[in-house]
């Protein structure tokens, strides 16, 4: 009896041993392990759209710039560029002895058939816009509708193996951040000739030019990346593999952070965030992204056409204590549009920006009589939101100030995504809990999209501010650019077409002994940067 | 009995194709398609992209399209995972959501069996409130409570096994099973204790006993196969449930199995992908379904005689 009690305790002893051996350094120290959230939706350069995959690409692909780890523009292919007088052409040269992982030269031709593959209708890819609208390349439109299917009339030449050549319709200076791996990764053409878009899935036919190459893909678990020897700068990549995991669930990813199955988080759940703040503060890094949140009142709902109503709306919301009491999430209260995304660009004089919270109260009150309601007639409206938790606590804090600051009723009303997506263009909603993700972190790409005549999902009719944006349109220069953009900015904010809120950040958990992660409001964190002590 | 089973799987081919059926069209009614987007992009290019994926056709040429791919066995490409297809997802989940089911059904059959078994043979014993305990425990606290708490304590406090993720081998798979498998030991232990006391009051038990039969042959040969009746009932459609029914499980280990690519192509409106399992979970639960009806009719005749 003494010796079957004896066996069974070596037996679970012996257990308890290999349990804790084979869990024990679950993870290598020459393995980056980094979270992405949801599921990337495509690894082929062309047609992926999600910035968390675009991060996986960003490592496995190099444009003709690259950011570095604070997102500034630095050479990457490309060494040098030049612009000609009128802002309109651009000419890259890279670098001299380029290689693609598998020993062929990297020539400039590769980066013309990027821009071809992208915009070609067969493709299928939701990139296109990047280059006949967000900067507008000759030929672009054109092959993007199937107009033509003639590549030389793409502005996007190679005139010799180390020259690219882009030609625009209009200067545009924010050309360059689309020149990253995002937009401009050059395409392998006979690896992708030989097996279709398949090729970018099977690690043993992938052929890549960034610091890494991809060697495992396991769909809803992991992409696994190694060091490519063929990358011109391979000597200063210093991590020899990187492991990219889905982490669908916040409070998962956390305890898989905590457990150190991951170096580097992609979200940080918000009830932590206060707790993790306190704990570990030089772990938790919050930094601006370009994720513009606004709420847009329905120009075509009766209240919100008075102009006075929707100012007292917008005057009425403490960004403050909304962001950081009560939503908690770490994002940036603005009272402006277009800035706070590039230093550079210091926008129009706002008068709501000079006075305190309790005199725009007072302004706002004051607004929301004259517009007709009171006591005894208070505005009835309701927020159009998706039932995301950051959302949601937004929209329930922007409710209750309106009810406390003027007695309107706001109701809440939260949906799924998809349904609040498409609920926008059925305009069925008062106020809509917007958003915008900017294609670059400069004004620009906020401002364009306000343009009455480029999206009419706003109903919003200014020939004034068209004509503002046209004018800041033909500045070769970012100085003088930005001088005539923040006067069309003034011309919108004046309007109060939507109440600006915040800018939400990134939030991410980082070990400490993870060196070189930056601040990139592009959001660009290439591994290549990082290194494990 | 193969008219029995003849019979059996055509009523089940016809609650799938009704239950394909009903998916693809309620599918549509909600609202916001696989590209609806924040951002528009110009209408050719939106044009091109819905025709890509024949979603400018007709509806009911689309459904005559789904169909013609399921007799073919192509369920189409995912819209939302551009670089596979659906029948590759699929592939992929599968083998993990089977993985995880199959153990878990088979700790929740041999534990609850056995918990079961010693509360009914030593009625309030502390055996038996133990078991009663485990049962209650099971099915009171939901998975999203008793996962978390698992890893905090086996992963986090205790570091013994991975929070998450299927880069440990077997190890990965322990708390996922344990919890998948708890619900289903608490029914099971509850069902095979009663079964087990009403089938120890029956004539025939007491007749075997009084020709002089030794307890130990009645319990095994006489209790035990009537009392489990009940149980495999259960067990049948409770393994359809429990491989089908992992997606929480899933979510909260970080499994890379079938129940996510579901939500996820439920929640990006991804058409292919939903019905692609919809069909998958469909035919497990029938096929199950069936199959618990035949094993049931071979060890009851008054089942195989009804028909």
């Amino acid at each position: 009896m003494i010796g079957k009690a004896g066996k069974v305790a070596r037996w679970l002893a012996g257990a308890a041993v290999a349990l804790s051996l084979a869990t024990g350094p679950a993870l290598a120290d020459d393995t980056l392990d980094r979270g992405v959230g949801s599921e990337w939706s495509s690894l082929d350069p062309q047609v992926n759209f999600d910035s968390a995959a675009g991060w996986i690409l960003a490592d496995a692909y190099e444009g003709l710039i690259t950011f570095d780890p604070d997102g500034k523009i630095i050479p990457g292919a490309a060494e040098s560029w030049e612009a000609s007088a009128d802002g309109k052409t651009y000419t890259f040269h890279l670098r001299d002895g380029l290689k693609w992982s598998n020993g062929d030269p990297l020539v400039a031709q590769d980066f013309v058939n990027n821009v071809l593959r992208t915009l070609n209708p067969d493709t299928v890819s939701e990139k296109g816009y990047y280059f006949y609208s967000t900067i507008k390349v000759k030929g672009a439109a054109a092959l993007a509708n199937g107009e033509t299917k003639d590549p030389s009339v793409l502005g996007v030449t190679a005139p010799d193996e180390r020259t690219v050549v882009v030609e625009m319709e209009t200067p545009a200076p924010h050309i360059l951040d689309l020149m990253g791996s995002f937009q401009m990764a050059p395409l392998h053409t006979p690896s992708f000739e030989a097996n279709g878009a398949g090729v970018f899935i099977d690690p043993a036919k992938v052929v890549s030019n960034g610091a890494y190459i991809i060697k495992e893909v396991v769909p809803q678990s992991h992409v696994l990346l190694e060091r490519n020897p063929n990358y011109w700068d391979a000597a200063n990549v210093n991590i020899p593999f990187v492991k990219y995991h889905v982490t669908e669930d916040v409070g998962t990813e956390l305890k898989r952070y905590q457990a150190g199955e991951l170096d580097i988080t992609y979200d940080i759940p918000l009830a932590d965030m206060e707790r993790l703040k306190a704990e570990t503060p030089d772990e938790v890094r919050v930094f601006p992204s370009t994720y513009l949140i606004y709420y847009s009142f329905n120009l075509s709902n009766p209240d919100l056409q008075n102009i006075d109503l929707r100012r007292a709306l917008s005057l009425a919301l403490d960004r403050d204590v909304l962001e950081n009491k009560i939503v908690k999430g770490g994002a940036t209260p603005k009272l402006n549009y277009a800035g706070g995304f590039d230093p550079e660009y210091h926008g129009p004089d706002i008068a709501e920006a000079a006075m305190s919270q309790a005199d725009r109260e007072a302004l706002a009150k004051e607004l929301y009589a004259k517009a007709g309601y009171g006591p005894d007639n208070p505005l009835k409206l309701s927020i159009a939101t998706t039932v995301a938790e950051v959302n949601m606590r937004r929209a329930q804090g922007a409710a209750l100030m309106w009810k406390k600051v003027l007695g309107a009723e706001v109701e809440v009303n939260s949906m799924e995504r998809k349904a609040w997506l498409d609920l926008f263009y059925t305009d069925d909603w008062s106020i809509f809990a917007d958003n915008l993700v900017g294609d670059f972190a400069g004004p620009e790409t906020f401002l364009s999209y306000m343009r009455p005549s480029a999206e009419p999902g706003y109903g919003w009719e200014k020939p004034e501010y068209d004509a503002a944006m046209d004018v800041a349109a033909e500045k070769p220069d970012k100085a003088s650019r930005y001088i005539e953009l923040a006067k069309a900015e003034k011309i919108l904010l004046d309007d109060t077409i939507f109440a600006p809120i915040s800018i939400e950040p990134y939030r991410h958990l980082v070990k400490p002994n993870v060196k070189g992660f930056g601040t990139s409001a592009a959001g660009y964190n290439n591994s290549q940067w990082m290194t494990l002590e | 009995m193969l008219r029995f089973i003849g019979k059996r799987l055509w009523h089940g081919g016809l609650t799938l194709a009704a239950l394909v059926t009903l998916t693809f069209f309620v599918m549509r009614l909600a609202p916001g398609g696989p590209f609806s987007r924040n951002r528009k992009i110009s209408p050719e290019v939106q044009a091109n992209i819905e025709a890509a994926f024949h979603l400018d056709e007709p509806i009911w040429q689309q459904f005559g399209r789904f169909v013609w791919g399921v007799l073919r066995l192509d369920l189409g490409p995912s819209t939302r995972h551009r670089d596979y297809s659906v029948n590759d997802l699929i592939a992929s989940g599968l083998p993990y959501s089977l993985t995880i089911g199959f153990w878990a059904v088979v700790v929740a059959a041999m534990v609850g069996v056995a918990l079961g078994l010693a509360g009914a043979l030593r009625r309030n014993s502390a055996t038996d409130y133990l078991a009663g305990i485990v049962g209650v425990v099971g099915i009171a606290i939901p998975i999203f409570v008793i996962g978390p708490l698992l890893q905090a304590t086996f992963a986090l406090r205790l570091d013994w096994l991975p929070v998450g993720g299927i880069n440990n081998g077997w190890h990965s798979l322990i708390l996922p099973v344990v919890v998948l498998a708890l619900p289903n030991i608490a029914y099971i232990s509850r069902l095979t204790r009663t079964s087990m006391i009403e089938t120890q009051r029956e004539n025939y038990i007491r007749t075997a006993r009084a020709k002089g039969i030794g307890w130990r042959r009645v319990l095994w040969r006489h209790t035990l196969t009537g009392a489990l009746l009940p149980v495999i009932a259960y067990l049948g459609p409770a393994t359809a449930a429990i491989i089908t029914g992992s997606i929480l499980i899933e979510t909260i280990f970080a499994v890379p199995g079938i129940g996510r690519h579901f939500v996820d192509a439920a929640l990006n409106r991804d058409y292919p992908l939903v019905m692609g399992i919809t069909l998958l979970y469909g035919g497990i639960l029938i096929l199950f379904n069936i199959a618990t009806d035949v094993i049931r009719a071979v060890l009851d005749p008054r089942i195989r005689n009804e028909r």
